[in-house]
């Protein structure tokens, strides 16, 4: 299974893989302003059309100052617990490791986004078709034998792809040959049961945007915890899948328009 | 013949739509059938060098009927190895912005608005205002007699953003005029 | 760069110092982490804690504009620890050179200045020569006028506590900075120096490098793997606009622009070859003569002919200063009428650019090339201007962008590198290659009948391979250019080269510069560049090479990939890599070797095929001797500290408060050039890039993903000055000089602390210049803060270190 080894440590800030994201994946730029974020950062938050952002942390390591950057994106959890939600399998894990999306089946219900620990999906409210969106692991270019786009464009190699459990051995090794330098924690080697996404760092996670507090287990075999804001929305079953096959008709409906449109 | 994205992922959909049945169920781990072909294939790939600062990083252009599909680093240039940053990354957008300029302009004196014109228009205008103030401005000598040939009334800037090539033209170009309030960012 | 990008590798300690490499080049951090990754030790001096701080093991802040005393006091503490590499500095340097008994260092002057003329006279610092014309030398290093005695003097007065005092670095880091950085002087360490426009843009930048440089050869760095004084040229093609003499003073090849005093070719030849009397000096300028009378023969031709002097006298020839600051203040008096302008946007990026917008407005016409709107091509209609007002015919003239044409481009370590065009130039967009020569022809066209002075347009040789007229369709041939540039015989001809005689025929592209001529048979546009394209097809074209295989040294050099001028030599002066004998003074990154059974060098290209010894390996100085005394510079030859023109404290070391050679602008024209003074403007201002954008902001403001990630100007400073003003995280604040001031959105960051000067603390915050009035991302430009006022020998602008006051805007939350 194919994975990415981020090392904060590496990181330089410069932000080129949040824009070879946009560029493979075909994203617009979104409006910001320059307090958007919390200084440098920019956009805000992870959206519909930014799916990897890099966050600026002033922190303090052992009583220096740093400046430290940490990387927001999809995990590609092993058992994602998106996929597990979705009630029509529109996000899939894959062999090689991203969990995918098919807009062509997605109900629109946003489950993915409730079920997911890391708070990764985005609906696209602004679109008469809205999808669910996130990073897809570049699961085209893994699929061509490419490395995704984040990981190729990154000049220090803070953001390295390969299998997974090579990328362990390899964070494994770094934290082993510098143990007063690292965090000794590789976020994302069991979070969650596991993703295919994994982060070192030499400041504590939490103070570079991570939530330290995701169980260790697959989040699907405690469905019922994740799934607390389910049972809200499935009292009114009847009502919720007459919204789905209306949302299925209507999605295919225009799909026929749009390619009478085309070929016309 | 390629195979069209949306019949592709149409005739996919409809076999994973029975998907619905299992609910809340673990999605099976298998592998994906709809992942869709990369956009680089059947394109031209050239060469070329970032436009931006002097690393001099290479990048690979795939272009297709004319068109640009993407901008992405040369995996074999020893400086960067395909990779990047963020400006680099973004040259597909130099390449493809509908705030590129494509047509000649002209804004007549007080006037605030620009107005679309021809190169061959263009180039003879500008020629009778280089030729009007360069001879109206050429020194021949300077008051003890010495020979200096210039015009101080015409001034040219820039080149640092140009090819070695067209930085030699200008250079012979504008000292063909005389000019030799000529400079560039390398001064500031 | 001496050296080039990927030899950073090779480095046991690497000094950023005026420059922010991992933000304004970020690719280089590639081979500082594999540096990294080898042990060496990454430095990183700046006044604000950046993305390169952030990569750097060590990082010492020190107040904007106090270079010199902080590298001056590195220079101390090597020589009073005796951290030198004698050897080198010996051998390679002018360390043992005595100087005349003219030459005195009072009170921060340099004996021979003229109060008057704000000059000096360079001659009492000239070397004391023998009966034979070499200068006198003292091998033992300890004759009180020469250089390393006068030197060790000069330093002396950088201890580690004057240093603190005046730059504000803490004591202890700076301390742990010097001990660093001269561990390199044992021979088997080495240490690079990689500064940009942090370093150049001050009244004294000519001698910040000066320092760098002194340091550098006093450890032996210079010519070395891993070492060099490196400057990151900033723009992708800044080097190679350099190299073919887009500035007042330069022609192609860095051969001088004529002045006044070059009446005929012989004056020219006379004022610009340096001789020398010693034979082992290769004094390579002292091929001036080739070159100036090949470029003649590239830029008229047949027209160049030993009877009209080779065309000589159709050059301009200067009389004054013609740098942009002057350029720009003449355009404010109304004498420059007509403007072109390149890819340049001289409304955000030149300094006091409220007096630079003034001047545009009294332009008669203006040819802007470019391919977006620039905020300088619109200045008729910038903010708080009527267009109705201004008179000004601008034409704006569409540029393809880079991947629309093909040609070259050299980066900041001389690699030249070919790009190819990818689609066609898009509407009716057309190369600059193009436009230029439809230039030609239509001033040629309306010349044709009658005009001042002709002949240097109707005699220029311009054959380009598209026809005698303009036509859209028809590009001029870029490689008809490139073999231009490269040169050739003109004549049949035969060249001693070393010992062997070899024929060349008319027609034939030159292999290398050593085969130019001064007697009109070789042409050559850029005698640099002589062997980039040595034949007549593209297989010859050596910029477009792309083996990717290293030389037999391994370390880096690449010499089949693309090709590097002077004749494809990776790492200058690497004639100092080696002792005496030609053995490599580092065995393990060894750049060139002598073998002592071919009688060859090996490795990198050397600084000429002489063998080991037989010249110095200076080869572009009259005395083959690098300069730590440099006697030509217009401010002294020595570095010292001064303070930049607005500072908030006395310089600490001198009566003389800012660099007496500096052209005082604001004396010889007032106005639109006021100078703030520290009970008004208390604080420290400073401008920077950021990684997200590039230079004046034209192509990346225009870019939407660009746009997205940095949409406005903002300034940064520290939490105690944005306490004191009352200024929170986000708040709309003006940033003011007494030239003009500014809106920015406020970053209150700990990345700026402030000084502790001498009992005095003082703040400094710093501003984004990328921004202007035109564009997607728009904002106020950092430059209406700036002045006019440049460094004494190169002329490049004070943006680094000014005096403002910061406050917050009324009603500016955000």
């Amino acid at each position: 299974m194919k994975a990415l080894l981020i090392d904060s440590t590496r990181c330089i800030g410069c932000r080129a893989c949040q824009v070879a994201c946009k560029e493979w994946n075909e994203l617009n730029a979104e409006e910001t302003t320059f307090f958007s974020g919390k200084g440098y950062q920019n956009p805000p938050d992870l959206s519909p059309s930014t799916w990897t952002l890099i966050t600026y942390n002033e922190v303090e390591v052992n009583n220096r100052f740093d400046w430290v950057f940490g990387k927001m994106q999809c995990f590609h959890c092993n058992v994602p617990a998106c996929a597990s939600a979705c009630p029509v399998s529109a996000l899939e894990k894959t062999e090689a490791g991203p969990v995918i999306y098919h807009a062509s089946i997605c109900l629109g219900c946003r489950y993915c986004q409730l079920a997911c620990p890391f708070k990764v999906p985005r609906f696209e409210w602004n679109k008469i078709i809205p999808e669910i969106t996130k990073c897809t692991m570049c699961a085209d270019r893994i699929n061509a034998g490419m490395e995704p786009a984040c990981a190729k464009v990154c000049s220090t190699d803070a953001i390295v792809f390969g299998e997974r459990d090579e990328l362990i051995a390899e964070a494994e090794d770094r934290i082993r040959k510098n143990p007063t330098f690292y965090i000794h924690h590789i976020y994302g080697k069991e979070e969650a049961g596991g993703t295919c996404v994994m982060h070192i760092s030499n400041v504590p996670f939490n103070e570079i945007g991570f939530d330290t507090n995701i169980p260790m287990d697959p989040i699907v075999s405690k469905s019922s915890h994740a799934m607390k804001p389910i049972p809200y929305v499935l009292t009114g079953l009847g009502l919720v899948l007459g919204g789905v096959s209306w949302v299925v008709n209507r999605k295919k409906e225009l799909e026929k328009e749009t390619k009478s449109g085309m070929e016309g | 013949m390629k195979i069209s994205r949306r019949g592709f992922l149409g005739a996919a959909g409809t076999g994973t739509l029975g998907g619905i049945v299992s609910l809340f169920g673990v999605p099976k781990n298998v592998k994906a059938a709809e992942i869709p072909e990369i956009k680089t294939v059947q394109t031209t790939e050239s060469t070329t060098i970032c436009p931006f600062c002097g690393v001099g990083c290479g990048l690979i252009v795939s272009a297709r009927e004319g068109k640009v599909i993407n901008i992405e680093g040369d995996p074999d240039h020893p400086i960067n190895e395909g990779t990047l940053c963020s400006k680099g990354m973004a040259i597909f957008q130099l390449a493809v912005n509908e705030r590129r300029l494509n047509k000649v302009k002209y804004r007549a004196p007080g006037s605030s608005e620009w107005e679309e014109k021809s190169w061959d228009w263009a180039l003879t205008e500008i020629a009778k205002r280089v030729k009007k103030t360069r001879d109206a401005t050429f020194v021949a000598k300077e008051d003890d007699g010495k020979i200096v040939n210039r015009t101080n009334g015409i001034a040219c800037l820039g080149g640092a953003a140009l090819d070695n090539e067209e930085c030699y033209l200008y250079s012979k170009f504008a000292r063909s005029l005389g000019v030799t309030y000529l400079e560039h960012q390398a001064r500031i | 760069m001496t050296n080039h990008w990927i030899d950073i590798i090779n480095t046991d300690v690497a000094m950023v110092m005026g420059s922010n490499i991992v933000e304004n080049h970020p690719i280089a951090s590639k081979w500082l982490t594999r540096a990294k990754e080898r042990g060496a030790i990454i430095i990183n001096c700046d006044p604000r804690y950046t993305r390169t701080s952030s990569f750097a093991d060590i990082y010492c802040k020190f107040r904007s504009g106090t270079d010199i005393a902080f590298v001056n006091g590195i220079i101390n503490y090597a020589l009073e620890n005796d951290f030198i590499n004698k050897d080198y500095v010996l051998d390679y340097t002018n360390a043992s050179f005595l100087i005349s008994e003219k030459y005195s260092f009072n009170d921060g002057l340099f004996s021979g200045y003229n109060n008057d003329t704000r000059a000096y006279d360079k001659t009492f610092w000239a070397y004391e020569l023998d009966g034979s014309g070499l200068p006198k030398k003292d091998l033992s290093l300890q004759h009180p006028r020469c250089v390393f005695q006068l030197m060790k003097k000069h330093f002396k007065r950088y201890d580690i506590d004057t240093v603190c005092q005046i730059t504000g670095a803490p004591k202890d880091i700076y301390e742990k900075v010097c001990r660093t950085y001269t561990s390199t002087w044992a021979k088997n360490r080495v240490a690079t120096w990689l500064y940009a426009m942090g370093t150049t843009q001050h009244t004294h930048g000519t001698q910040n490098i000066r320092s760098y440089s002194i340091l550098q050869l006093l450890l032996g760095n210079v010519g070395l793997a891993g070492g060099g004084i490196n400057a990151l040229r900033g723009e992708s093609n800044v080097q190679g606009s350099t190299d073919m003499g887009l500035l007042f003073h330069l022609l192609p090849g860095y051969l001088a622009s004529p002045t006044k005093a070059d009446q005929t070719l012989e004056d020219y030849k006379k004022n610009n070859t340096p001789k020398t009397n010693d034979p082992k000096s290769a004094n390579w300028w002292g091929n001036y003569p080739k070159y100036i009378t090949s470029l003649l023969k590239a830029w008229y031709g047949n027209n160049a002919t030993p009877d009209n002097d080779f065309g000589f006298n159709y050059i301009p020839k200067r009389s004054a200063d013609y740098s942009h600051i002057s350029l720009f203040e003449t355009m404010y008096s109304g004498k420059i009428k007509g403007l072109f302008l390149f890819g340049q946007n001289p409304a955000v990026g030149g300094p006091n650019t409220n007096k630079e917008r003034k001047a545009l407005d009294k332009l008669e016409w203006m040819v802007a090339v470019d391919i977006f709107e620039t905020d300088t091509s619109v200045f008729w209609k910038r903010p708080g201007v009527n267009p109705a007002d201004n008179q000004t015919e601008v034409f704006l003239l569409p540029a393809c962008s880079s991947i629309e044409k093909e040609g070259s481009v050299s980066n900041s370590g001389r690699w030249v590198q070919w790009r190819y065009k990818a689609v066609e130039p898009i509407g009716e967009s057309r190369s600059d290659l193009w436009i230029l020569d439809a230039l030609h022809k239509a001033v040629k066209k309306e010349y044709a009948k009658d005009g001042v002075y002709r002949e240097p347009i109707l005699n220029l040789n311009w054959n380009y391979g598209n026809g005698a007229e303009i036509d859209f369709h028809k590009e001029p041939d870029v490689h008809f250019v490139a073999r231009e540039i490269n040169g050739g015989f003109v004549q049949s001809k035969e060249v001693m080269i070393l010992k062997d005689l070899k024929s060349f025929k008319k027609g034939d592209q030159a292999p290398s510069f050593a085969t130019l001529q001064d007697d009109g048979s070789t042409s050559c546009g850029s005698w640099i560049y002589c062997g980039s394209y040595p034949g007549h097809t593209p297989e010859k074209n050596n910029m477009a090479r792309r083996k990717k295989k290293d030389a037999v040294n391994n370390i880096g050099l690449y010499p089949e990939w693309s090709w590097a001028w002077p004749v494809n030599r990776r790492i200058i002066y690497n004639r100092a890599s080696v002792d005496l004998t030609g053995k490599p003074l580092d065995l393990k990154r060894w750049v060139i070797r002598w073998n002592e059974t071919t009688l060859k060098w090996e490795g990198d290209v050397p600084d000429g095929p002489w063998p080991p010894n037989d010249k110095y390996p200076f080869i572009m100085k009259p005395d083959g001797h690098a300069w730590l005394f440099a006697p030509n510079l217009n401010d002294g030859p020595l570095p010292e500290h001064y303070e930049p023109l607005e500072s908030p404290v006395e310089n600490y070391l001198s009566s003389q408060q800012v660099n007496p050679a500096v052209k005082l602008w604001y004396k010889i024209n007032p106005e639109g050039n006021p100078v703030g003074d520290v009970t008004k403007y208390p604080i420290i201002g400073t401008t920077y890039r950021v990684s997200e954008h590039w230079q004046a902001g034209a192509m990346t403001r225009n870019i939407p993903w660009l746009a997205e990630l940095v949409p406005d100007v903002f300034v940064e400073l520290g939490y105690e000055l944005a306490n004191q003003k009352n200024i929170k995280n986000g708040d709309l604040v003006v940033v003011e000089t007494a030239r003009g001031s500014m809106d920015a959105f406020a970053l209150v960051t700990r990345r700026f602390q402030p000084f502790h000067l001498n009992g005095k603390i003082v703040h400094e915050v710093g501003i984004v210049w990328h921004f202007g009035y035109s564009g997607l991302a728009r904002g106020d430009s950092a430059n209406l803060l700036t002045s006019h006022i440049g460094d004494a020998n190169t002329m490049i602008p004070e943006y680094k270190a000014f005096l403002c006051d910061v406050h917050r805007k009324e009603g500016g939350a955000a």
